[in-house]
């Protein structure tokens, strides 16, 4: 008897996460039942009453829309009513001409990108890895494109690229380079890669330049008296410590990139050679509000980013391995 | 372990609660506003307004018993500045509140599509161009059935006729008047008419091409003048040196109104892009795209490219903005295709951006005489909590009073023919360049052979035009920049055009 009211009140203690040897808490020692107050206040409950409302939002917002968006990828119509043609639009995306042409182009644009603002990031971040005069008002004015709205800058940059009026035409005439065709169809797709870098690149940088003041100065001091160049020492010691921070900013990257839309909103609006995935995505869904194939094309976005984010991932866990031993 | 389940089976009932809570409150609150919609209508039927007003004005606005607000989408600009004082007279006179919303017009579509199909009632009017009339048809009233209801159908009548015939065909389906204008785009070609004028230019250009100078009324002048106009700077205009590069022509060539300009150059031919087949009854029986029509499609593709030589670099991306710039910063000699609402506007750059003081602006015919035209307009919604509130506000929004104020203050182009046959226009002050707008505008709308075009144009037949309309944009973009090689772009556009009409029509179309 003693030994089965022993038991129970070890599982009940056990249930609202009081250990038995700590007397002034265990509710049970004062001879009732913890109110529902109680257990979800417990240790053990208590991290579920905070998630809840989270699971709830994410089951709410994200997943009930990604689950009607594979259901609307095995239908056709439009807003007013859809019929189920099982996998006929997946058939028609691959055998679409118009769908694979923008998908080259946006993995063109990721790796151009990527590879630019890596680049870019890591030269000034290099640059200004050491203490100089007014050093926080320019890490701080580089970080302004990315305060701006993206679709105001692509309208703004729009003007500015302009054939006769726009600033950056009039600078070059000036200096007698003469004007370029900035929207000419052969190159529009790099003036929007290049809108790109221009905004994301202090992304790059900030994070860069964070790894590299967090890296270890013994490292370092060893390899100059060691007299190893300064090539030598970003390729054997800084590339290495900071991979963990260039995945990182790659998957990222990756990962808001193939969601490129707004600087093509305000300039080319997908003409000129520039129409990429998302854009065709919009087009569909909102333009002609097909919402089938258009639910089917985002859902293949969907899929191309899991893919490339699982790559990436893996080479982050590999990196940050590399960088623990 | 049990407990927790309870407490969260307990907080998704809650939120289940909440949600169904709120929807049945929604659907009560419609159907009591229903209701009182139904109530008023009855009692707005006791009282209808007989007598035949030829000006309408506020004045004539019954008492309106149903007071809901009303909504509505508007595009931005300076032209609801001017508007949104006279809906607020609006409202002290009924006691209805009017709620405008504004947007950006490349959104408008798409915000209106979604509550218009979902049936939300959000808006009251529908905010249209006129393109889309058709393919919102079936979430419009026919402003007869309203006028029946709350009005006499004479009464009207009387008042819309003084509308351009033209518009009010565009905004009709199967013959029913579904949207009253606002204002119009009707597009025209704008040329500088000093240039044209000027004696050394005139002689140089017969000395060259073998005849006078004068606007273009085909492709072969456009073209000889487009080259003709083109010139580096350094060179000759009006006998004096040009400080920067000049264009013959200046384009809207960007993914935006290219096909409000390729409309112009393939109507003029007397071609569409699809052909509307009708019964004898006047209903729709086929559409259909034949080797003639590809062909005209083709041809005025190839034209529109041999066009762009002689326009700035930037018309691949431009918009009606960049045109008007062009063209008003004295870069351009001729708009060949553009909203006639922007002709004063043009004019006023003019004015001030060219150092002649002789520089104006002409306005001409597009080639062929059948330019884009419609308007933007307002249609009743079916799912308003107010229709009659709708109604009348839609009708004072396009009686005399608000369409000169639209003309007079708001700087857009009203479609009253009695507003644009004011003398005022024609006065000294007025007649540049007011004066010579309004005498384009009704001598194309009082052409009848071009009321019959438009009232046969796809555009203004299918209820696919719409998606049709935006799909344009972009193919005949990649058309222009050569993206797609004219071939490529006529496949593609005729594939596009008859799988949309396929989604969006129930009008059977074919190829032939």
């Amino acid at each position: 008897m003693e030994k089965g009211r022993g038991n129970k009140k070890e599982e009940i203690d056990d249930m609202v996460g009081v250990k038995n040897n700590d007397a002034t808490l265990s509710v049970y020692s004062l001879g009732r039942k913890p109110s529902a107050w109680e257990t979800l206040s417990s240790e053990k409950y208590f991290k579920w009453v905070l998630l809840i409302p989270l699971i709830l939002v994410l089951l709410i917002f994200m997943l009930y829309p990604l689950i009607y968006c594979i259901y609307n990828s095995f239908r056709e119509g439009g807003l007013q009513g859809t019929i189920f043609v099982a996998l006929k639009n997946y058939q028609v995306m691959l055998r679409d001409k118009s769908f694979w042409v923008p998908f080259r182009r946006t993995i063109e644009v990721t790796a151009i990108c990527i590879i630019c603002e890596l680049l870019i990031g890591m030269g000034i971040a290099m640059l200004w890895n050491r203490d100089f005069k007014g050093q926080n008002l320019i890490r701080g004015l580089v970080l302004l494109p990315l305060l701006v709205a993206p679709l105001i800058l692509s309208l703004v940059w729009n003007f500015l690229l302009e054939y006769n009026i726009g600033f950056i035409n009039q600078l070059l005439n000036v200096m007698h380079i003469g004007r370029v065709k900035w929207w000419d169809s052969r190159i529009a797709l790099y003036t929007i890669c290049g809108i790109t870098i221009w905004q994301w690149f202090p992304f790059s940088t900030s994070v860069l330049l964070a790894g590299l003041k967090s890296l270890p100065r013994d490292v370092f001091e060893a390899a100059r008296v060691d007299g190893s160049s300064s090539w030598f020492t970003f390729r054997k010691l800084t590339l290495p410590m900071l991979s963990p921070l260039i995945v990182i900013i790659t998957l990222l990257r990756t990962m808001w990139l193939i969601r490129l839309f707004d600087p093509l909103y305000g300039t080319t609006r997908g003409a000129v050679n520039t129409e990429l995935l998302d854009w065709m995505v919009y087009r569909t869904a909102f333009v002609y509000f097909d919402v089938g194939y258009a639910s089917t094309l985002a859902i293949m976005c969907l899929f191309i980013t899991i893919i490339l984010g699982a790559l990436i991932f893996r080479q982050l866990i590999r990196a940050l391995n590399a960088a623990n031993k | 372990m049990k407990k927790f389940i309870v407490i969260i089976m307990a907080v998704a009932l809650a939120l289940t609660l909440a949600f169904v809570g709120c929807k049945t409150t929604t659907a009560e609150t419609t159907t009591a506003e229903t209701t009182a919609a139904a109530t008023t209508e009855a009692a707005a039927g006791e009282t209808k307004e007989t007598a035949e007003a030829k000006t309408f004005g506020l004045a004539d606005v019954p008492e309106i018993s149903n007071k809901a607000d009303l909504n509505l989408i508007v595009e931005t600009g300076g032209v609801f500045d001017k508007i949104i004082p006279y809906i607020e007279k609006f409202t002290g006179k009924t006691g209805i509140k009017v709620n405008v919303e504004r947007v950006a017009s490349p959104v408008v579509y798409s915000k209106e599509n979604v509550e218009l199909v979902a049936g939300t009632g959000v808006y009251d009017l529908a905010y249209v161009e006129t393109s889309w009339t058709n393919e919102w048809a079936q979430y419009l009233f026919d402003f007869r059935e309203l006028a029946a209801q709350y009005d006499t159908v004479e009464a009207f009548d009387a008042d819309i006729s003084n509308h351009s015939p033209v518009i009010l065909a565009c905004g009709q389906a199967q013959g029913k008047q579904m949207v009253l204008p606002f204002y119009t785009y009707h597009m025209g070609m704008f040329i500088r008419q000093d240039v044209y004028d000027d004696p050394t230019e005139q002689a140089a250009f017969k000395e060259k091409y073998g005849y006078d100078l004068k606007a273009a009324t085909n492709y072969k002048e456009l073209r000889d003048q487009g080259e003709f106009f083109t010139r580096k700077k350094g060179a000759m205009l009006k006998g004096k040196v040009l400080e920067q590069d000049l264009y013959g022509l200046a384009m809207q060539a960007g993914a935006y109104q290219d096909n409000d300009e390729f409309s112009c150059y393939l109507w003029g031919k007397g071609a569409d892009y699809v052909k509307v087949v009708k019964n004898a009854d006047g209903s729709l029986k086929e559409y259909v795209i034949d080797q003639a029509t590809k062909d005209a499609i083709k041809q005025t593709m190839e034209e529109y490219i041999a066009l762009t030589k002689f326009a700035s670099p930037g018309s691949l991306t431009a918009n009606f903005d960049f045109v008007v710039t062009e063209q008003g910063e004295g870069r351009a000699i001729v708009q060949n295709t553009m909203f006639s609402n922007c002709f004063a506007w043009t004019a006023g750059i003019v004015k001030e951006k060219v150092a002649d003081p002789d520089a104006k602006l002409g306005i001409y015919q597009t080639l062929g005489g059948k330019p884009y035209t419609g308007a933007w307009s307002f249609g009743v919604v079916k799912a308003s909590k107010n229709p009659e509130g709708a109604y009348w506000l839609a009708r004072y929004l396009a009686s005399f009073e608000c369409s000169e104020a639209v003309m007079k203050e708001g700087g857009q182009l009203s479609t009253r023919m009695d507003v644009l046959s004011d003398p005022e226009w024609k006065n000294a002050e007025n007649m540049y360049p007011f004066g010579i707008l309004v005498d384009y505008l009704l001598s194309n709308w009082t052409d009848q052979s071009y009321v019959d075009f438009i009232k046969n144009a796809w555009y203004f037949n299918s209820t696919a035009a719409g998606k049709v309309y935006e799909m344009q944009m972009s193919v005949l973009s990649k058309g222009i920049s050569g993206e797609l090689t004219v071939d490529a772009m006529v496949k593609e556009l005729v594939s596009q055009t008859i799988s949309l009409t396929s989604k969006f029509d129930k009008v059977p179309i074919r190829e032939e």
